[in-house]
C-alpha cells in the first residue's frame, strides 16, 4: 500500500493519478460512506474519519479488519493535524481519529509520499 | 530565480525570505512589495514591527496591495523583489475594501498570472506565504474558496519556482532546489 498525506488542495490526488497510473474510475473519493475497496485508490479518507467520529465507530479497527482489500492501493489521507485546537469537540476527536488512522497506516505502508504543494516529499 | 517560502504564523518565513533576498540581490536593488492594506491598530503595529525587520537591510518598500505588476512602474527590474506576503494580495484582491469585501471569485486565477508574470520580468523574486491548509475545521464556501484559491496559486508558483521552501520553527526544509544561505 501507498500511503499519500498532504494539507488541503495540494495536488495529493493529481500526484496519485500520475504516480500510480491512475484513471478517474480507478479512484473512489470519500464523501463519508464507507470506503469501497474495489478501487486502486481511495481518496478523501478524512472524510470517513469524520463519519466514524459522528457514528461512535473506530476507523483503524475497520482498516485492520479490512487488511487484504486495500494492501496494494494508494490511499490518500488529508492532514488536518496543524491548526489551533478545535473549539468544537467533534472537529477535535476528528483530528485525533484522522491522526490515528494517519499513523496507523503509514507504519502499513510500503511507501509515504507527503505532498506539500504540489511537490513530493518522501517520507518513507 | 524565483524562491517560494511557505510557513505557519511565526515560523521565521519573513525572515529566511529576507536574508534570502538580500543574498541574492548582492550589489543590486532590493524591493519589499508591502501587500498589507492596513485594517486596524494590530495591523499598523505589525507593519512596524516589519519595518524594524527591515531597518538596515537596505530594502526600498514598494506598496502594492493589488495589481502586483504595477510595481514596475517604481522599480528597476535588474533588483531583487521580496513579496510578503501572497496571503495578504490574496485577500485584497478576493475580498476588494472598495468593493464591501465581496468575494471575487476570479481573485485566484488573476493574483497566480500576477505572480507568475512579475516572476518572469524581474532578476529574483522571493515569494512568502502562510499555510493554512492543515488544520481540522469546516469552512463556510467563502472560507474554502479563498483556501483553495491560494492553494492553487501556491502549486503554480511552486511548478515554476527554482527553489521551494518549507519553514518549521524556524527550521528550513527544501522541497524544490537549494537554498543558498
Amino acid at each position: 500500500m501507498h500511503l499519500i498525506i498532504g494539507g488541503a488542495y495540494q495536488g495529493k490526488r493529481q500526484f496519485a493519478e500520475e504516480r500510480f497510473g491512475l484513471k478517474t474510475e480507478d479512484i473512489f473519493s470519500c464523501a463519508g460512506e464507507d470506503p469501497d475497496f474495489s478501487h486502486k485508490c481511495l481518496d478523501r479518507l478524512e472524510e470517513f474519519t469524520l463519519a466514524c467520529v459522528k457514528a461512535g465507530r473506530d476507523s483503524v479497527a475497520f482498516f485492520r479488519e479490512n487488511r487484504e482489500r486495500w494492501e496494494d492501493s494508494a490511499l490518500i489521507l488529508g492532514d488536518i493535524s496543524a491548526g489551533v485546537v478545535p473549539v468544537d469537540a467533534e472537529m477535535r476527536a476528528w483530528r485525533e481519529e484522522n491522526g490515528r488512522l494517519g499513523r496507523y497506516l503509514a507504519e502499513q505502508a510500503e511507501s509515504v509520499h507527503r505532498i506539500f504543494c504540489g511537490l513530493e516529499q518522501r517520507l518513507k | 530565480m524565483t524562491a517560494l517560502i511557505v510557513g505557519g504564523s511565526k515560523s521565521g518565513k519573513s525572515s529566511l525570505a529576507q536574508q534570502l533576498a538580500v543574498e541574492l540581490a548582492g550589489d543590486g536593488k532590493r524591493y519589499y512589495l508591502a501587500t498589507m492594506l492596513p485594517r486596524d491598530g494590530e495591523d499598523l503595529a505589525r507593519i512596524a514591527r516589519h519595518l524594524e525587520d527591515r531597518a538596515g537591510m537596505g530594502f526600498e518598500t514598494v506598496e502594492q496591495g493589488k495589481n502586483l505588476p504595477g510595481c514596475l512602474s517604481r522599480a528597476d527590474r535588474s533588483g531583487t523583489f521580496l513579496l510578503d506576503s501572497v496571503t495578504a494580495l490574496l485577500t485584497n484582491e478576493f475580498f476588494p475594501p472598495e468593493l464591501d469585501y465581496v468575494p471575487d471569485y476570479a481573485a485566484g486565477q488573476r493574483v497566480g498570472d500576477d505572480i507568475l508574470s512579475l516572476g518572469g520580468q524581474v532578476k529574483h523574486l522571493v515569494v512568502v506565504a502562510d499555510d493554512i491548509f492543515r488544520d481540522a475545521a469546516r469552512y463556510d464556501e467563502t472560507t474554502e474558496r479563498y483556501r483553495k484559491a491560494l492553494a492553487d496559486i501556491l502549486c503554480r508558483v511552486a511548478e515554476r519556482a527554482d527553489t521551494v521552501v518549507e519553514m518549521a520553527m524556524g527550521n528550513p526544509v527544501v522541497h524544490k532546489g537549494v537554498l543558498n544561505l
